[in-house]
């Protein structure tokens, strides 16, 4: 028994050592040190699907939230703003967005952000803060509004990007929105969006 | 009866191995997934383990982010190692040992998430379904606990075990005991 005990010591010490090794190898691997979900409400009910976040607010059971209304409570506790469609669309199409005085930030990873983005977006996945905080802090720094969006429902990316830019990046909040129903509620509207790099020109998805 | 024994031991050999396989091939597999690419099933879950970071953080287990992060970065790989140790047969018992270390207290919190969305949700215990961060994606729970289950008892089974076979070195402490090989007949 305690040669087993012993050799599970072993296997421990060694498994770990490996572990750190090859996360720290791995293009993939995380930083440890960061903190990746800063502003985050410490007590989630549920992981996954079929669940209501919201009890995690108030600290209650409030099943009768939808989870824009607990975005928008989550969004107000750490100071910043939900926005809607409508006020994003207005945005889309106020001529500031030309001179980048109006910004969107999509806060997903390359995949999705690739795939497709709400035309003229920054990309910055706060997951990997150091690959884009160098293109977009300038951006956001002299911009008059920027808009926050990542999938929509559950995700919470945008929260976690726009807290990282206030918190971190000291951008001011008063000027950061975070678009709740995101890039889903974005395409369901049959708006355009932009395939591939930012300002690729390659649109697709917009209604006749 | 004396003389099915080597028969039995021959069979439970072999049974021995495909069990160390079988836990050695599922945990390699699960660790791979969590630590280089996931094909989870929810369109806000990307891969890799920014997936699984955000699945631990949905546990709820630790509010440090070091921590998080650590378990997040390194439990994957260390599923990797204990895999391998499995499947070549290095330091079976302490790598059983490992795999039952991280099984057992995982369950427990798969069982207790499971019973908080049933409660939460109203809905009886076997329709919930969960993403639980297994390196499998979207799961009912029950039979994520059956399958749980099955892999405690097969590890606990390889830690009491002592079948050698096809180990690459069974023990790290204790090497495999010298072959005592027969005298060859003079004039050979």
């Amino acid at each position: 028994m305690k040669q087993v005990l012993l050799e599970g010591l072993l296997v421990a010490l060694a498994g770990a050592a490996v572990a750190f090794a090859a996360n720290a190898l791995s293009p993939q691997g995380l930083r440890l040190v960061n903190d990746y979900f800063p502003g985050a409400p410490q007590a989630h009910t549920s992981p996954g699907t079929g669940t209501n976040p919201l009890a995690a607010v108030n600290g209650t059971n409030s099943h009768a939230l939808s989870p824009e209304e607990a975005l928008a409570a989550r969004l107000r506790q750490n100071g910043l703003k939900l926005i809607g469609t409508d006020e994003v669309l207005k945005l889309f199409h106020d001529p500031r967005l030309e001179q980048d005085l109006v910004v969107f930030v999509d806060a997903r990873d390359s995949n999705h952000y690739e795939a497709g983005h709400i035309p003229g977006a920054y990309q910055f996945d706060h997951f990997h803060p150091e690959n884009y905080l160098a293109a977009i802090l300038p951006v956001c720094q002299t911009a008059q509004q920027i808009v926050v969006y990542c999938h929509g429902g559950e995700c919470e990316d945008s929260e976690f990007a726009a807290v990282m830019l206030t918190r971190d990046a000291g951008i001011a909040k008063e000027k950061l929105f975070v678009y709740g129903g995101g890039i889903t509620e974005w395409t369901d509207r049959g708006l355009p969006i932009e395939i591939g790099s930012r300002k690729s020109g390659k649109l697709s998805g917009e209604k006749k | 009866m004396k003389m099915n024994q080597p028969k039995n031991q021959n069979t439970l050999d072999i049974v021995a191995v495909l069990v160390r396989w079988l836990l050695g091939a599922v945990f390699i597999y699960m660790g791979l997934n969590k630590a280089v690419h996931i094909v989870f099933h929810r369109a806000d879950i990307t891969d890799g383990p920014v997936a699984f970071l955000k699945l631990v953080h949905q546990y709820d287990m630790t509010s440090n982010p070091v921590l998080l992060n650590t378990i997040a970065a390194t439990l994957p790989w260390f599923e990797v190692f204990c895999g391998l140790l499995l499947l070549t047969g290095i330091a079976v018992r302490g790598a059983a040992l490992m795999v039952l270390t991280m099984l057992v207290p995982f369950t427990l919190i798969v069982l207790k998430h499971g019973l908080d969305l049933a409660a939460a949700n109203a809905v009886p215990f076997c329709a919930v379904k969960f993403d639980c961060g297994c390196g499998s994606g979207e799961v009912v729970t029950c039979h994520k606990l059956a399958e749980n289950c099955g892999l405690i008892f097969l590890s606990a089974w390889l830690l009491g075990g002592r079948s050698r076979q096809l180990c690459a070195r069974f023990s790290l402490l204790n090497p495999a005991p010298a072959k005592i090989e027969t005298p060859k007949p003079a004039g050979e």
